[in-house]
């Protein structure tokens, strides 16, 4: 299963979930009504029986009620809906501020990217690594301080406004392999796009239990209709009843949903890092801590307990119930010659568990690499890798990481370096440009920041194209510390320093899409991932523009820029039954690009993947992919929401292959 | 039978405009955490570079006392504040936005600052300082410190000004009101040099 088709399964079980959410509803509906035509039925009758006189020449004898009652029906129905709909609506607008909203709620503290505590460091530069080894913006990492168990979850609704969350316990007593391990876990829930089911999942499950509340608000009111007074606690008990019927059943299908993707993620986490020890080793000190090893305190953790990492409530009655399969399940999945035992962990607070002395499966660690691009990848590399990075990966960004200097790491980490650090990969190379730009970005902003992009400057040149993409990730967690007028002025600065060179840089303008892209969801509320097109038909001027200026950037000479496009266009005219025509540079500015990358992100899944074949074979026209032609792909698939991990040369991509056991 | 439809529609409004009530109370009240949230994360950055500078301060008054014969005091008196400052900034990081703590830690920053400034005119008197490897790394990290400070604080004032607006603001503010959510004080550090008029002399 490649990215593309796990993105396309997890649209597809979404879908699955609103048909039972719908029959849910319906059912739901029916039930209420019953109750209530019986209900109110009795009550009435009883009534009309003591005010005899009471004369509504009734045309129902108080015994032959039929129990189908078009009005009464009516406002059940509406009712009913208006409760459930309203609920769901409330929390996912709620939640439509992304993961940030969802670990917060969990009482989570954002670590500050500029931490000096050695534990937060760790579990930083863990998630570091792990978001620059699949292509991914860093997310933004909180800690549960309050909780002593180990667990963790992923939120969010796109990469861009994606949380890691763990506990206090987690990040204190696992050791860095285990911590990678629960941090792939994660990582393969966001790539899975499990967290948009997550999302959904939890706004229908409180629309349900809203019933539940008013059925207990009913249950204690009194009508102000006589007739009603017995009727309302009877109808109020019964809504109770029901609704919370109805969150059980919604337990169920969260608790069956959860338990298919928890094994999926497992095994995710050790393709990721092809170290099963690590995973396993979580999970055995899960079980080793006793019964409450990944027990969460907070009184949100029953509504969001099917994304945690462990199980987060106490074990349940049913197995059924259970949102995660038993631990030792879990991890004879991964090594079946677990003999069922747990070694005891007790919780020192402050105290470090010592790691263990033999790493044997750990692979032998590469003489710092250093960050050489491959001269030229094989197209066929393109396309397998993507959203599922590797242990190859892994290691490739470890090293790239420690390759930045100290300078540019530390200044990735808070606002003004960050944003200084994308001012400074915006420059031209020409001095006489660099200069002119410098004034501008002074105007646009203070002179502090023109004194910090001065100073990191020396540091930003000598950075290889292959290293542009991962900094601008790496930038991301101090970005979002900007407040929103600092936000304005970034953005207005990015845009300046674009415009001042007055040709168009592809690569400069991806980056700085990017970025922008990413921290959108931040400043401006989270976007909508809303499929809009199913066919490729009306998106066809898009890819035209979209191949020509990537044809364009790989060559000066006209005729190999259309043999070039021709290349990867055949493939995708073909099946939008278009002709894609060859635009001019002159024909793809930057207005017309930003509006196609715009509409192509709106694409499903399996256009994009279309989409960014075609890309691939534009830019291997030529026979070879050159570093900045994949590291310009890589770029547009970012663009697109689609985590691409880095192209490895081929001798360190097989240099991975002895370690896969 | 209509007697009973007509209270059934009355009840089911009566519990729509109930439920919009609640949803309002709760989304209102979710707002002004998250903007506390938001504001005291913002004090963290500030918090994380003001360390900075209270780490760097000692090792400049160190390389500076071998050189400077004369104005001893000025070197005293920048400790002396550093440690003043140092101590303020203990007591806002454990309740940023605190009204008391943000103005002590402001008043403190001030004094700190000045000191410093003066310093810095010292050391202008001394060639053999001013030339010294050491000590021109430490004021270029201390003036990159302070920029990010000053960058660090708007953000935090930024989200101070949005957090006290939802607070006041109808009807937030009757929310704000009753869950005791304080005004929280922005950070404002005067530059003496910046405050005094010109001198025109004829």
């Amino acid at each position: 299963m490649d990215f593309f088709e796990r993105q396309e399964k997890a649209r597809r079980n979404t879908k699955l979930l609103v048909v039972y959410f719908v029959t849910g509803v319906a059912m739901l509906i029916l039930t209420i009504y019953l109750v209530a035509a019986v209900v109110f039925n009795l009550t009435g009758s009883r009534a009309r029986h003591r005010h005899y006189n009471y004369d509504d020449n009734s045309e129902l004898q108080p015994n032959q009620i039929p129990f189908w009652n078009l009005k009464l029906f009516c406002g059940v129905a509406i009712g009913t809906l208006a409760v459930v709909g309203i609920g769901s609506i409330f929390k996912t607008m709620e939640l439509a501020q992304g993961g940030s909203a969802v670990s917060s709620m969990m009482g989570g503290r954002l670590i500050n990217p500029n931490t000096t505590d050695l534990d937060e460091r760790k579990l930083l530069n863990v998630v570091e690594e792990m978001a620059l080894a699949s292509g991914m913006p860093v997310p933004q990492v909180y800690v549960m301080d309050g909780e002593d168990g180990i667990n963790a979850f992923a939120a969010g609704h796109t990469t861009s406004d994606a949380t890691v969350t763990v506990t206090r316990g987690c990040m204190k007593l696992l050791t860095r392999d285990e911590l990678q391990g629960v941090i792939a876990h994660e990582f393969s829930h966001i790539l899975n796009g499990d967290m948009r089911l997550n999302l959904r999942l939890l706004g229908i499950i409180f629309g349900i239990l809203c019933l539940a509340i008013i059925g207990r608000v009913l249950l204690y009111a009194r009508g102000g209709n006589s007739r009603d007074r017995n009727a309302l606690p009877f109808f109020g008990a019964a809504l109770l009843v029901i609704g919370y019927v109805g969150v059980f059943f919604g337990h169920l299908i969260q608790a069956a949903v959860s338990r298919q993707r928890e094994f999926l993620a497992d095994a995710s986490a050790v393709q990721f890092t092809r170290n099963p020890l690590g995973i396993t080793g979580a999970l055995k000190k899960i079980g080793g801590l006793g019964e409450s090893g990944s027990r969460i305190a907070h009184a949100h953790a029953q509504e969001i307990s099917h994304m945690f990492f462990g199980n987060g409530l106490g074990e349940p009655l049913f197995g059924l119930l259970a949102t995660h399969p038993p631990l030792t399940d879990r991890i004879r999945a991964i090594d079946p010659n677990f003999d069922g035992i747990f070694p005891p962990l007790r919780y020192a607070a402050g105290q470090e568990i010592p790691q263990r002395a033999a790493r044997t499966a750990t692979p032998p660690r590469f003489p710092a690499v250093p960050p050489i691009v491959p001269a030229a990848v094989a197209l066929g590399s393109v396309m397998p890798n993507l959203g599922t990075p590797n242990t190859a990966h892994l290691r490739y960004a470890v090293e790239l990481r420690n390759s930045f200097p100290p300078a540019l790491q530390s200044a990735a980490r808070d606002a003004m370096g960050a944003s200084a650090l994308i001012y400074g990969l915006l420059l031209s190379s020409d001095p006489a440009m660099r200069a002119k730009q410098l004034g501008l970005l002074a105007q646009n902003t203070s002179a502090a920041v023109r004194q910090e992009t001065e100073r990191l400057l020396p540091e930003i040149d000598p950075v290889a194209t292959n290293a542009k993409l991962p900094l601008v990730d790496l930038a991301l967690p101090g970005l979002r510390l900007l407040s929103p007028t600092q936000y304005q002025q970034f953005n207005r600065a990015t845009k300046v320093l674009i415009e001042a060179d007055g040709q168009i840089d592809l690569f400069e303008y991806v980056l700085q899409k990017i970025v922008l892209r990413h921290l959108d969801t931040q400043f401006n509320g989270a976007r909508k991932a809303v499929i809009q097109y199913y066919s490729l038909a009306p998106l066809a001027a898009d890819c035209s523009v979209l191949l020509s200026s990537l044809a364009h950037a790989g060559s000066n000479d006209p005729g190999q820029c259309e043999a070039a496009f021709r290349q990867g266009a055949q493939n995708l005219s073909a099946m939008a039954r278009l002709p894609l025509s060859y635009l001019s540079s002159d024909e793809c500015n930057l207005p017309q690009i930003n509006s196609a990358l715009t509409r192509l992100n709106q694409a499903a899944p399996q256009i994009k993947k279309n989409l960014l074949n075609a890309c691939a074979q534009v830019v291997a026209a030529d026979g070879v992919i050159q570093e900045m032609e994949a590291e310009l792909l890589r770029a547009i698939a970012d663009t697109l929401d689609c985590p691409m991990p880095p192209f490895l040369q081929p001798a360190q991509a097989s240099a991975a292959a002895p370690a896969l056991d | 039978m209509t007697g009973l439809g007509i209270g059934l529609i009355i009840l089911l409004c009566a519990i729509i405009i109930l439920f919009f009530l609640v949803m309002f109370i709760a989304s209102a009240y979710n707002r002004l955490v998250s903007l506390r949230n938001r504001y005291k994360n913002a004090y963290a950055q500030i918090d994380v570079q003001l360390k900075r500078r209270y780490d760097l301060i000692p090792n400049l008054v160190e390389t500076a006392k071998g050189y400077i014969k004369h104005e001893r005091e000025t070197l005293e008196n920048v400790t002396k504040a550093r440690n003043i400052a140092y101590t303020a900034a203990q007591a806002a990081a454990a309740n940023p936005g605190d009204a008391n703590a943000m103005k002590s830690l402001s008043s403190a920053e001030t004094g700190l600052a000045g000191t410093l400034g003066r310093l810095l005119m010292v050391t202008e008197q001394y060639p053999d300082l001013k030339a010294n490897q050491n000590m021109m790394q430490l004021t270029e990290e201390l003036t990159s410190t302070e920029n990010k400070i000053s960058f660090a604080r708007q953000a935090y004032n930024d989200s101070v000004m949005t957090y006290n607006t939802q607070r006041e603001v109808f009807p937030a503010n009757l929310i704000a009101n009753t869950f005791n959510f304080t005004p929280a004080e922005s950070f404002v550090i005067d530059k003496p040099e910046e405050k005094e008029a010109p001198k025109v002399q004829f």
